[in-house]
């Protein structure tokens, strides 16, 4: 490891700034909105929490949702958040009047992960009936314009490029679909993924996999290029993302740990333990050193 | 072609449109003149009618437009005629009517509005009397007779009315009305019973059956008896039939009462039937024919009365179209008592209309019953023959006993043992003869050393049958037929288990999997191959390697079909594989040189001598060679599908369409086969080499220079179209030359090994059987047969999730390929320069923004196109698409004539193209095009020069496709089938390549 990395390894986020507390039951995910000022997160208690995790204050809270809420986004514009749930509808928000706008029906069973395009016109969802669906919030049809059904399996994660759908699936593949191109790529990695995030510079595709690893694959020509390794990941839906310089890796664990990896050699950089349970859901600062984790036991935790 | 198949389930409904050739030329004319016409001035304007001829016009209703030149046929319009008349020719006195100046349209244009006196309307009879008169004498005018002059009865004619009728006449009585005062009440009422009665009667009588009445003088009189019917039958007072009973019913049944429609059929039928004593009964026999449904229109009802709603016949518009089966008349038996053929007729059908079965007949069948079988017999017949003898004790085995003491005894018990075992029991019996003389052998009767003895003849019986088992086998004949079991022993089969197989023919989904699976593990290793000796192992440095090698091994002589699940797992790179593989495949080679000398020939020693090696071990080389597959797959694999977002996804994504929202093609199965493979093909999905050969490509294109990338490109559906199933096989024996081949080559990276070519053609047609059985076999059972490289599913549906979709959209691969085919020899031409271009903006144009004008967009759809051809993969789908559409244009514009080449030439795609021209044309004023610079690539940073090279070089390309496709389907119908196996041969060839 170059001197550099090692310097960069020890700007990592490592020390708890904050905890915030608030929902009950476990945190499901926790998401940065689009310039890193708030935070989203949602849980079991079947709310959404908008936070401002600098300051730790609670925004608001949006209730709605019928079952726990899985995921969250928030649009580029920071108007309106989309978030799904185990009620098998996705709701799309306004922030600031914290009513439902639309409600989009379509999955036949929980929605796992949710997602806005780039323009913030579509709505890309994840579910456990094995399709990802794409809604559109500018007209008034609830139904899914879109409805991609080539998975075999529940379909864990989401991802949305300007011109690409990425998913990722427990059948071990994960499928992009250029809209631009009319083509379905399917790559499969032999192991369910959990959740998928694209590197910053939207070349590389990490893969949380169920088998205790973290796959980071070329997206173009579908190699692997490194496998990270170390933490327990077997049986949760857990979150992992490259960090906003695209140098590190990111992943929680099962035992409530936080592994840091270089991304071209996999060494754990750094593990330190964020949690007393699952680490859910961990989202990277867009510009800042600054990382929120979310965990079974109900808090999401602000790190710097 | 793909037209002809679209004929096949075109349903067409009504009468075509006429051709305008059918039109007459004339028509035709005036039609076109009518245009040109009324562009001249009023006075040079001529009138002509609808068939173009000048005519006389609008005289007599007139027509503004009457007069010289614009009417009449002449110059006077119509000629005046002179009047002459004298002494020796008087003038005809000439009655001019209306019809002497009008012509057919006139006429017609007048309608039926002329006047005509009509023979029908016959108030009193007379007209019918003399019309009468007038035929008999015509009639016997005609008649050649020996007597001269008429015949007195034609001569008598009675009367055709009675005094009565008569009468009725005077007192102003009409036929056809009641006698009742017309105006009465009960008019009504009478009307309907008249018509009750006649129901009865069932008898007609419209005018022109009276007619027809009239004209028969004999039948006269029966004229008169039925005109007095009707003055009764239309009176109030209602008619009573008689019916002569004919029947078998019973008095006052009628079988017709609620279906009368029926009943006159029936009388009708039976009057035809006797035809003989047709004197009397055909008058009869007119009465009645009736046409079934209508029942004398018109009867009963005065000529001044109105119909009423209940005056229509019912029947009329119900039955009238409809003729009925004969053989529900049937029912009344027609013919007298005795007929004992209706009777039994009757009687099978249970139909027994005036009896009833009795319910215990006094007849009784008397039955015999079989022999009875004695409990105790078999049905085999013994033989008593030595071995069959020994088979049976070969069962049980005697307890082991210990051998007497005595020695002298125990040598004689082990000998007569052995002479018992070899030549049967007979010597035994003989033995057991003698033994009654001398001591020594009272251990046959169960004397010393019985046990012994019986234990010692056993094992001789064994070791016997052993000895002769072989013997059996070897002496069987070897033309003896060669069974399936036969079979499957030689391939190494495992034979089926019994329980996998269901009962009913119709297999549940789970069973269908299990079948599978059980058919999977159906192929087993050969016999006699199962281990590599010790000696055979050439990569004993290595125990990874030998490992593989040995999997590879068992793989190449593995005989059948592979395990389904084998994919490649190792993390080895593609081209280490491919390079292992050819080392195997040297090493394999040199075992089975060295075993050639040993012969240790697995048939050989199960006494087929070599009968299977051509046929079986070459296909299982062939295959093996072509994908020999790792144990574990290799992650991450990557494929691609077509997959078609949505128009509107598109467009909230704010891209363009790449399919320009046209739907999917819509596709059937060609057979049901094309479901299995594609449903296999799908199921399956490690493509190595075409997988790697493309990565190569895409290797090369991203650092290479043009004209690699340009080579790229234009081999690119020379891959897709190798990816293919058979068809395209089938398609590039009969569409491509040599040269196509030649470039196949080297792109497989399949070096040729010298030993494998060196086999001759002959082998290749048997190879050929087997390996379409083999592979039709395979296929069928839903395996998968590695050799052919499926041709991708062309999109997501074609996913085995979604399998009833899957048969829809498989369909039209075969148009598709052929496509393929055609295309390829544009594509090789154009590719070089639309490839280069389109590589070359590939990246720049990601990053466009997209609020740029028309233009740029179809660019970038089209970019993106060329782009994935580019990525190519397995499927070639929309390339195939936008390509054929480029081909299809192009055609169109050489003014060639084409047949539609696709099957799913739907109505979008046309508009799409009429779309894509129009956009062109707004576009594009001014600028030259050649059909394929809008296709291929304008979006470039249109460089002009390079532009107008292009140009030239597509309008090259553009003839000599036409002569190209010309000369292909001439040729190669004629010699096709030589084609086909030259060409199969040359694939297979191929196929025995090794990966470098």
């Amino acid at each position: 490891m170059s001197s550099s990395a090692t310097a960069a390894a020890h700007q990592l986020p490592r020390s708890e700034s904050r905890t915030l507390s608030g929902h009950e039951g476990a945190v499901l995910a926790v998401r940065f909105n689009n310039d890193g000022n708030y935070c989203l997160s949602c849980g079991k208690d079947r709310t959404l929490r908008l936070w401002n995790p600098h300051t730790g204050a609670h925004v608001k809270t949006y209730k709605s949702h019928a079952r726990e809420v899985r995921d969250v986004n928030s649009s580029s514009d920071n108007a309106k958040l989309v978030s799904c749930g185990a009620d098998r509808q996705i709701f799309y928000w306004d922030v600031a009047s914290g009513r439902v706008i639309r409600k989009f029906r379509g999955h036949n069973s929980e929605v796992n992960s949710v997602k806005f395009n780039e323009y913030n016109t579509v709505v890309v969802s994840a579910g456990y009936d094995r399709t990802a669906r794409a809604f559109d919030c500018r007209s008034h049809n609830s139904d899914p314009i879109q409805t991609i059904d080539t998975f075999q399996d529940s379909v864990m994660s989401v991802n949305v490029t300007n011109t690409e759908i990425i998913a990722g699936s427990v059948d071990g593949t994960v499928r992009t679909f250029d809209i631009r191109m009319g083509r379905e790529t399917v790559d499969n990695l032999g192991h369910p993924v959990n959740c998928i995030s694209l590197s910053n510079d939207r070349n590389c595709l990490l893969a949380n996999c169920l088998d205790s690893t973290v796959r980071l694959l070329d997206k173009t020509s579908g190699e692997m290029l490194q496998e990270y390794k170390g933490h327990i990941c077997k049986s949760f839906k857990m979150d992992c993302c490259l960090t906003n310089d695209d140098a590190f890796v990111v992943g929680g664990s099962e035992d409530g740990f936080v592994y840091f990896w270089e991304l071209v050699d996999a060494p754990i950089v750094a593990s330190f333990r964020a949690h007393s349970s699952v680490v859910t859901s961990i989202s990277y600062h867009p510009t800042k050193n600054c990382m929120l984790t979310s965990s079974v036991d109900g808090t999401v935790r602000v790190w710097t | 072609m793909a037209f002809d198949d679209d004929d096949q389930d075109l349903v067409v409904y009504g009468t075509p449109i006429e051709r305008e050739e059918d039109i007459s030329a004339r028509k035709r004319r005036a039609v076109a003149d009518a245009g040109q016409l009324r562009a001249l001035p009023a006075w040079k304007q001529e009138v002509r009618d609808e068939e173009g001829r000048r005519r006389f016009h609008g005289a007599f209703t007139g027509g503004f437009s009457a007069g010289f030149y614009n009417t009449a046929g002449s110059k006077e319009g119509w000629t005046p005629q002179t009047f002459t008349s004298s002494r020796k020719s008087r003038a005809e006195h000439k009655k001019q009517s209306i019809y002497n100046f009008l012509d057919e349209e006139d006429i017609k244009d007048m309608g039926g509005n002329a006047l005509e006196t009509s023979q029908q309307y016959d108030t009193f009879g007379f007209t019918a009397a003399e019309h009468a008169r007038k035929q008999a004498s015509k009639e016997q005018s005609e008649r050649p007779s020996a007597i001269p002059g008429p015949v007195p009865d034609e001569l008598v004619v009675p009367g055709t009315t009675s005094i009565g009728v008569k009468l009725l006449m005077k007192m102003g009585w009409r036929q056809g009305r009641t006698i009742k005062d017309a105006h009465a009440d009960s008019l009504y009422e009478s009307r309907r019973e008249a018509r009750k009665a006649f129901l009865a009667l069932s008898g007609i009588s419209n005018v022109e059956d009276q007619d027809q009445i009239a004209s028969h003088t004999s039948r006269m009189d029966e004229n008169v008896a039925e005109s007095f019917d009707k003055i009764r039958a239309s009176g109030n007072t209602p008619v009573y039939v008689l019916h002569p009973k004919e029947d078998l019913h019973g008095l006052g049944f009628d079988p017709f009462k609620h279906a009368p429609e029926f009943k006159d059929r029936k009388r009708l039928q039976k009057s035809l039937n006797r035809d003989g004593n047709r004197s009397d009964i055909s008058m009869r026999g007119n009465l009645l024919l009736s046409n079934s449904g209508q029942y004398a229109p018109g009867f009963g009802i005065g000529a001044l009365e109105e119909l009423d709603v209940e005056d229509e016949d019912i029947y009329a518009s119900v039955f009238s179209g409809f003729s009925y089966e004969q053989t529900e008349v049937d029912i009344e038996p027609s013919k007298t008592i005795g007929d004992s053929k209706f009777k039994l007729e009757d009687r099978r059908r249970g139909v027994f209309l005036t009896f009833k079965m009795a319910l215990n007949s006094e007849y009784k069948l008397e039955r015999f019953h079989p022999p009875e079988i004695p409990a105790d017999f078999d049905g085999h017949h013994k033989f008593s023959s030595p071995i069959q003898a020994a088979d049976k004790f070969s069962d049980l085995a005697p307890p082991e006993v210990p051998p007497p003491e005595d020695a002298t005894l125990r040598l004689l018990v082990e000998g007569c043992a052995a002479m018992v075992a070899r030549c049967g029991k007979r010597i035994e019996d003989f033995y057991k003869e003698k033994s009654k003389a001398s001591p020594q052998f009272l251990f046959l009767d169960g004397g010393d050393g019985c046990g012994y003895y019986t234990r010692k003849l056993w094992e001789h019986q064994q070791k016997f049958i052993d000895q002769q088992k072989p013997d059996i086998v070897k002496s069987k004949p070897s033309s003896e037929k060669l069974t399936a079991e036969n079979r499957g022993k030689i391939l190494g089969e495992r034979p089926l288990d019994r329980s996998s197989k269901s009962s009913s023919s119709s297999f549940s989904a789970k069973d269908a999997v299990q079948l599978q699976s059980n058919l999977g593990d159906t192929f087993v290793k050969p016999i006699s191959l199962d281990a590599v000796p010790e000696s055979k192992k050439p990569f004993r440095n290595e125990p990874a390697k030998q490992a593989r090698f040995e999997q590879f091994l068992k793989e190449k002589y593995q005989g059948g079909l592979r395990l389904a699940n084998l994919v490649p797992t190792s993390t080895m790179s593609e081209a280490d594989r491919a390079r292992e593989r050819l080392d195997f495949e040297a090493a394999a080679d040199a075992i089975e040189k060295g075993k050639e000398y040993k012969a240790i020939d697995p048939f050989s020693i199960l006494g087929l001598p070599g009968l299977n090696e051509q046929r079986f071990v070459s296909s299982t080389q062939l295959e093996s060679s072509v994908v020999p597959r790792d144990e574990k797959p290799a992650y991450p694999q990557r494929e691609e599908f077509e997959w078609r977002p949505s128009p509107i996804l598109c467009k909230r994504f704010d891209i363009v369409d790449p399919f320009m929202g046209k739907p999917m093609p819509l596709r059937r199965p060609i057979s049901k086969m094309d479901t299995l493979m594609f449903m296999t093909e799908s199921t399956k999905k490690t493509n190595d080499d075409v997988d790697s050969s493309s990565r190569t490509l895409q290797h090369a294109s991203v650092s290479g220079t043009e004209e690699t990338e340009a080579q790229g490109t234009a081999d690119n559906p020379d891959i897709v179209s190798s990816s293919m199933q058979r068809p395209v096989d089938l398609y590039k024996a009969i569409f491509s030359d040599d040269s196509d081949d030649d470039m196949d080559e080297p792109l497989n990276n399949q070096p040729v090994d010298p030993v494998k070519t060196s086999e001759g053609a002959n082998m290749a047609l048997n190879r050929l059987v087997a390996e379409d059985f083999l592979e039709s076999l395979g296929k069928e059972l839903g395996l998968d047969v590695p050799p052919e490289k499926p041709a991708l599913p062309a999109n997501a549906l074609f996913r085995s999730e979604i399998l009833p979709m899957a048969d829809r959209t498989v369909s039209s691969r075969n148009g598709k390929t052929t496509i393929c085919r055609e295309l390829k020899e544009n594509e090789s031409n154009l590719g070089l320069v639309e490839a280069a271009n389109a590589q070359e903006d590939g990246p720049s144009s990601n990053v466009e923004t997209l609020d740029l004008k028309c233009e740029k967009q179809e660019h970038r759809a089209e970019e993106g196109r060329s782009h994935s051809s580019h990525h190519q993969i397995q499927n070639c789908s929309p390339d195939s698409d936008t390509s054929v559409e480029r081909h299809r244009s192009r055609k169109r514009r050489s003014h060639h004539r084409i047949q539609s080449e696709m099957s799913d030439s739907d109505s979008s795609s046309e508009r799409r193209r009429s779309k894509k021209r129009k956009s062109r044309s707004r576009h594009r004023t001014g600028r030259i095009r050649t059909p394929d610079a809008d296709s291929s690539c304008d979006s470039q940073k249109n460089k002009r020069k390079r532009q107008e090279k292009r140009s030239h070089r597509t309008r090259d390309t553009d003839s000599s496709d036409h002569e190209y496709k010309e000369r292909y389907t001439s040729s190669s119908r004629r010699s096709s089938d030589k084609d086909r196996s030259r060409k199969r041969s040359r694939h297979r060839s191929h196929r025995r390549k090794d990966p470098a």
